[in-house]
Formats: structure tokens, sequence, C-alpha cells
């Protein structure tokens, strides 16, 4: 995709090339936009006059409270891909900025600081105190928010690469939590800023404009699930339009350089530090609308959920879906959310039922991803859905090993 | 992008045929239910994976039984108990996004009439508000184990009021709160144990923290010294240093504030090498070190006490009745007695549900407004499982019953000393 923005090489193979990675990226956009819209307009008009059996099928297969907490993994999968999959900054921490995200909105849309009563477009509840603020502006500030603490964490790990940068990146994920986990006293006046274990509850519902039928009024209640589901979509749509357009761009290029060989990319005067910086803070401020979401999914947070293993599975969804493709990455999440959340769950209640037995199937949860990702290191390096600049350069590689020549890939397609 | 879409096929039938079965299952259970009268739905909200699935598999069970016993029947109405898990295996504890959708689940089922549950007072708190606004309800919940005092009287700021956004409660509980169990523990440490300087550890969770404050405030009333009032780290891989910290403060007993998932075992290790056995220094833990057989097998373990909000299973045998009776048909059921008391707990909260379901019309708001108006539920002591008669207060949801338990560990099991009711309050 990148090789084809370049204006000033109208070769035949690149411009076709350009064509053919615009026409992909038409034909995914229709079908997950199509997919989106399908699933709102059934769960939300269809679902509710179905049979009580249909319905149950779908409670229990796929209810909307999966799909929505999918969409929460989507957006962060989305964000690491900047940092992993375009930057190849290997990042183990990603959690850090969903826990952020989340906090943020704890501390902005909730009852929480009690001492002060602040609202702004917000949903008020009965109880008087608290900082009360839209939703929308909310997701903008987290999203700021976890940007200048993405660029705050790049910063010392800029002379770093390789296993270095991923370690540093893991201690980040574990600090940021654990001050999230002990904030219910620092420093010397025992500021609580986090309430410590005991979380944050409850977070405010959120506003949206009234533009869909059906909906009674602009706030959205605690069981509007469907509606709030198509307006996680459209946030999840910004990032994916967002991943897309850096990437044809000049910093999208530069991303892919640094990728593929950082020493020849600031040779060729890509600005190292700038460039990396802000694939962190890209990917963070997805991060925090991440958190932001989940925070209005689950209606409040909890430092117990951000741990070292949800950084590994953001991580096994870019590179189950294909590293480097928004659509793979999109794929790869969408599928172990599903099997996290509910998949693998029913898929055991069900074997146990037909054949009687009694094996705890999510228990075995880490020994299928295990095995998924072994499986794809040895048949699928790239993933389910390779971007095509990397198949590119593994089939040029197979194909030079075949020739038992020496050819090295096209230069211009390693450098763009 | 041939062999992707042949990918995407095999993923498409894979999926389209497990739907299939699904399908197939689904309608099986829907149709279950003898005939006569309306079905309704009592579900459990449990964590079914990891420490805690012992005692959520034998409340499950417990209920089962109970509900077989009085025939699914209460009243015109057919019971069906429909267990939901609130935990994942990647966690191995209950999972907040888990809650949430169970919560969802709850109000989505309309067969569903009431929920027994959480075993966490955290889930508690992720699900009641949502209970609380089901348009058809308010949709009760009983819990036998959520002991956070937040969740019913004013604790933190702001609680209880937030988890009830309409207003109206529909949170009770069988269970008395551990602002009374910290404080059985201290009267106990005080008066039989004769103890004077105490050290207070945490395990810096929102039961852990509780139920060690309690304990601080009432030990000090009691004239025990408190030397400290610590976290442990659950992550360490080791608490020598932690536990060399507190031996230097020279005291004759330990109170733990926590629960056993949080690394107890290895808590409890380093507290036997570095302080010394519990007759050295006297160990007390709250409820969230009972009913894990893993912890009383630890021969560091042996003599150190135990309070358990309610009563331990050998008070319910030993006192006679429904309860005692109850254990028996469990043991004959399923060849050993419930591991943990929590199971009869369990089948008590039932027995709230099903008075309000008998008192009701069989919708999810009369059911809650049986609890939380007039003179509330009372379940009298000849059919209570829990050997006497239980009161719900119609204003807060809270039990009447505040009788703790003190156990000690004694040859690999967790042996009953006496009930100690509490007083003061």
């Amino acid at each position: 995709m990148a090789t084809t923005t370049a204006p000033k090489s109208p070769t035949s193979t690149k411009s076709a090339r350009a064509a053919k990675s615009g026409a992909n990226n038409r034909r995914w956009a229709l079908i997950f936009a199509g997919a989106a819209i399908l699933v709102f307009v059934f769960y939300q008009y269809l679902l509710p006059h179905l049979d009580q059996s249909v319905k149950s099928v779908f409670d229990s297969w796929l209810p909307i409270s999966t799909l929505e907490e999918s969409l929460v993994w989507i957006i962060c999968a989305i964000g690491l891909n900047i940092v992993v999959g375009y930057a190849g900054l290997l990042d183990l921490g990603y959690v850090a900025f969903w826990a952020i995200g989340g906090y943020t909105a704890g501390w902005l849309m909730s009852s929480f600081f009690n001492n002060v009563d602040f609202s702004f477009f917000g949903v008020i509840p009965p109880q008087p105190g608290g900082i009360h603020i839209n939703f929308w502006i909310v997701l903008v500030i987290a999203a700021a928010f976890c940007a200048l603490w993405g660029v705050i964490i790049g910063a010392p790990t800029l002379r770093l690469k390789g296993d270095y940068l991923a370690i540093v990146t893991l201690g980040f994920g574990e600090i940021i939590p654990q001050v999230f986990y002990n904030g219910d006293c620092i420093g010397p006046a025992c500021w609580n800023v986090s309430n410590g274990t005991q979380g944050i509850y409850p977070v405010d519902s959120m506003n949206a404009p009234k533009i869909l039928p059906g909906m009674k009024g602009a706030t959205l209640g605690i069981f509007d699930q469907p509606y709030k589901y198509i307006f996680f979509c459209l946030v999840a749509a910004l990032c994916v339009f967002v991943s897309l357009r850096i990437r044809e761009g000049r910093l999208g290029r530069a991303w892919l350089a640094i990728r593929e060989d950082e020493l020849a990319a600031s040779m060729m005067g890509v600005p190292l530090m700038r460039t990396k910086l802000a694939a962190y803070a890209v990917g963070a401020a997805m991060g925090g609308f991440g958190g932001v979401i989940f925070a209005e999914y689950v209606g409040g947070v909890v430092p117990d959920r951000f741990n070292f293993s949800i950084s590994i599975t953001l991580l096994a969804m870019v590179v189950l879906g294909g590293m480097g493709n928004v659509w793979g990455v999109m794929v790869g999440a969408l599928v172990l959310a599903w099997i996290n959340a509910t998949g693998l769950k029913q898929i055991g209640v069900t074997f146990n039922q037909v054949f009687h037995t009694s094996i705890n199937f999510p228990a075995n949860n880490y020994l299928l991803f295990g095995g998924i990702l072994v499986l794809m290191m040895l048949f699928r390096r790239a993933g389910l859905f390779p971007e095509m600049r990397t198949k590119a350069v593994l089939e040029e590689d197979e194909v030079a090993d075949d020739a038992g020549g020496t050819h090295l890939s096209d230069p211009e397609e390693v450098t763009a | 992008m041939a062999k992707a879409y042949q990918i995407g096929a095999v993923v498409v039938v894979g999926a389209m045929a497990l739907a299939a079965c699904g399908s197939s299952s689904g309608s099986g259970s829907g149709t279950g239910g003898g005939g006569g009268g309306q079905t309704l739905v009592i579900s459990t909200d449990l964590p079914l994976q990891g420490a805690s699935k012992d005692a959520s598999n034998a409340t499950n069970q417990a209920i089962q039984l109970y509900l077989d016993q009085i025939g699914d029947k209460v009243g015109n109405y057919n019971i069906q108990l429909k267990p939901y898990d609130d935990s994942t295996a990647a966690k191995g504890a209950w999972d907040d996004a888990t809650c949430a959708a169970n919560a969802q689940a709850h109000v989505a089922n309309t067969q569903e009439v009431a929920v027994m549950g959480t075993y966490n007072s955290g889930c508690a708190k992720i699900e009641v508000p949502v209970l609380d606004q089901d348009p058809n309800g308010p949709m009760l919940m009983v819990s036998h184990a959520n002991t956070n005092p937040g969740l019913t009287k004013a604790w933190d700021p702001g609680e209880p009021d937030k988890y009830y956004p309409t207003g109206q409660r529909n949170y009770a509980r069988v269970i008395t709160t551990d602002d009374y169990q910290g404080a059985a523990a201290a009267q106990f440490m005080a008066q039989t144990l004769h103890v004077k300087r105490c050290a207070v550890i945490n395990d810096n969770q929102t039961y852990g923290q509780g139920v060690a404050r309690a304990f601080a405030t009432e030990a000090a009333k009691q004239g025990i010294t408190i030397t400290s009032n610590t976290p442990w780290d659950v992550k360490q891989p080791n608490y020598q240093s932690f536990f060399e910290n507190i031996k230097a403060q020279n005291v004759d007993c330990l109170y733990i504030g926590g629960i056993y998932d949080n690394n107890g075992g290895q808590l409890i290790k380093d507290k036997f090498n570095v302080l010394g056995d519990n007759n050295a220094v006297k160990t007390m833990a709250p409820d969230g070190f009972t009913g894990y057989p893993a912890f009383v097998a630890q021969p560091q373990a042996q003599g150190i006490y135990l309070s358990f909000g309610g009563m331990a299973l050998e008070a319910l045998q030993a006192q006679g009745g429904a309860g005692a009776k109850f254990i028996d048909a469990y043991t004959a059921k399923y060849g050993a007695p419930p591991v943990s008391s929590y199971a009869l707990y369990g089948v008590a909260a039932v027995q709230v549900i099903l008075a309000a379901i008998a008192k009701s019309d069989g919708t999810r708001k009369s059911i809650t407004d049986a609890v939380f108006s007039g003179d509330g539920i009372t379940i009298p002591a000849d059919t209570c499982v829990l050997g006497k008669a239980i009161h719900i207060d119609p204003k807060t949801g809270d039990v009447d019953a505040r009788d703790m338990s003190i156990e000690v560990v004694k040859g690999n099991a967790e042996s009953y000393l006496r009930s100690w009711p509490v007083t003061g309050s």
C-alpha cells in the first residue's frame, strides 16, 4: 500500500498494486460496515420479536454484550497494531493505556471526586457531587491524556531495540496498573486517586445524538445495548480510518521504513525520535478510547482487570490477524475476544452435552491460544490475513530461494 | 488471498455447524419444567473457575438438592435453577466484564425472576445497579457471601445509595457483614486468647481492607495495641522480609485480613518461618481463608484461628433441626458433606427468594417488593437451613442473624471451636 502512494513512480506494477490495495481496503471496509449495521439492525429491531428458543441461542452464543466487549479489544488491538505492526516496536505493556483510559473515565464520569460538583454536558446521577463530563468529550480527553503518557513512556525507550525495548515496555505495563492498585493513598497527604482495589463505581451513562429510530432520548441507559454497540462501532471505525490514512501518509511510510530497517531509515532522513514517539502517541490514544469504552460498558473500573495477560492477549490478536494489516487485526481481535468471552465456554457446554463428558473447556484457554500461535508460526507466519507488503517480501524470498539465486527483495519495496 | 478465503470459509462453516449444535441443545433445555403453573427461573451467579470453584459447585449442588426436596415448586410456580459463571479461566477469579455481561443476561432472560449471588462483593457492585434499573423490576438479588458493608449501609462516600440508581433497594443478603466479623475476631482474641499486641496485615482488596479496619477499631476498644496495619503484595514470591518487619514490632498476635487466593499459602509459610508457630504468635484470619482444602492441609496453617460470618457446618450440624437434616441429605446424595458452609447460606438465600416469590404475583417487581416492603421476609426456624429463624430488614436488606463462628485449623481440617455472638455495634 505504502509504495503505491509515491507519486513519482508510475510503473505499471505499482499502479496496479495501488488499485488493488485501494479496492482491497474498500472491500474490507464494506464487509465490516455491512456486518456492523446488520448486527445492529438484527439485535435492535429483529431479535426482540423472535421466538424464545432463537433468542436463547443468540443469548448464549453471541450476546450483544460480548460484541461490545469485542469492540474494546478491537480498538485496543488496532492501537497496538500501530506500535507493533507499523513501527515494529514490540510493546508488552499496552494494558497501561487501557487502564489510563479507563481511569480517566472513572475520574471524569462518576461521583468519585465527591468533594467537587462539576458537570459539563454530562449525565448527572441523582446523588450530588463528582465530576460528570460528556462521554464524547471524555473520549477525547482520555485519548489526549493517553497520548501524553505514550510519549512519556516512549521517550526513555528510544535508545532501545528488540528485546530490551520489550522488557522496558513490560515494566511500564506492570507499573501503571500497580499505581492504580495502590492509588488510594498517594503522597504525604494520602490522596485517593484511584480508590485502590475497590475501583470506581458506577460510571455515568453516555449521551448520544438522537439519530436512530427508536431511541428514547439523548441518554443511553444501561439497557440500550445495541445503540451503545453501534456508537462504539463508530469509534472503532474512526480508529480504522485514522490507521489507514496515516499509513498512506508520510508518517506511516516513515514507520514502515523504521520497521524494515531502522539504520537505513535514519540514513534516508527519517527523524527516528519524532517518528517513534508519534507511533507511541497514536497507539496510546486508541488505548484511551478503548479504556473509556470499557469503563462505560462495565459501568466501573476495577484495577484487578489490568494484568499482563491483557497485553499478551492483545499481542496475540495482532499476530494472529496479521501484523500491520488493520483488517486482519480486526478479525484476529474479534475471534479471540469471542473465544475468550463466550465461545470456548459454549463450545465446552455443547461438547459436554453431546458426549456426556464434563471437561472444563475454559480452563484450557491458554492451551488453545498457545497451540494456535505455535501452528500459526509454523504454517502462516504473517498471520491469517497478512499485510500485502509482508506477504510480498516473504513470497519474493521464497522465489529467490527456489531459484537458488541471491536475488533480494526490491529495494524500493523495502525502503519505500 | 485465495488461501485466506479458504480459511475464512472453513471458519464460517465451522461456526455454522456449532450454531446448529447450539440451537438444538438450546431448544431442548427450554422445554423443561413439569405441567401446571408458570415456570420461574432463579439463577445463581458464582465464580465456577479458579480457587473458589469448589465452594461454588457445592453451593449449586446444595441449591439443586433443596429445590428437588421441595419438588421444584413454590406456591403455584415451578422453579428452575440456572447457574451462571462470573469468572474467567484466564483470571481464575471473578471478572468485571463477565459480571457486567451476566447482569445484562439476567435482565434479558425474561423467565428469570431473581438472582442468588454473587460470591464476591466487587462483582455485586457491578451487577446490583444494573438489576436495579431493570424496566420490569427492580430485579431481586440475594447474596449468600457478600460481606462488604458498603452494599447495604453507609461505608465509603456515596455508599450504599450509589448502587441503587432508582432509589429503590433490590439487594439483600443472608450473611452478616465484615464490620461485625472483624469485631468478633477482636473480641475473641482479647477475651479468650488474652493477647496484648497485634499486627494487622491485609491483602489490599475491598474485603481484606474492610475486615482489617474493623478488627483494628474493635481491638483498640478491647485494649489490644495495634502495632501496624500493612498490606501484603499478592505478587511477591516470598514474605520473609515482610514478616521480619513485623517481628521487630514484638507482637503476640497477627490478624490476616484477606483471602487465601491472594498468595495466602506462601504468606502462611513465611509467617511460620519468621514469627514462629501459631502458639507463639496467635494468628487469626477471616472467612476469606475458610473453605480451602489446600490451606488446611498446610502444616504451617495448624493452629490458625478463623472467623466466619454465620455458622460453621459443625455448628449447623450440632444445632440439629432443618440445617442438620439438610447436611445429612446432601451427604447422602453426593457422598460427602459440602466443602463450605456457604453452600447452606446459598440455600438460605434461595429460601428468602422463594418466600418472596410465594408472597408475590410472580413478576420481578412484586418479588422485590415482597422483600423490601411491609415486615420483610422471615424464614421460620423449622424450615430455615441455618437452623434458626432469620429475618431480612426491609429497609436495608441486611439479615438480623449476627452470629460469627470461631474455628481453629487442627489435624488438616477446619475444626469448629465456638460461636461468637457479636456484641456492641
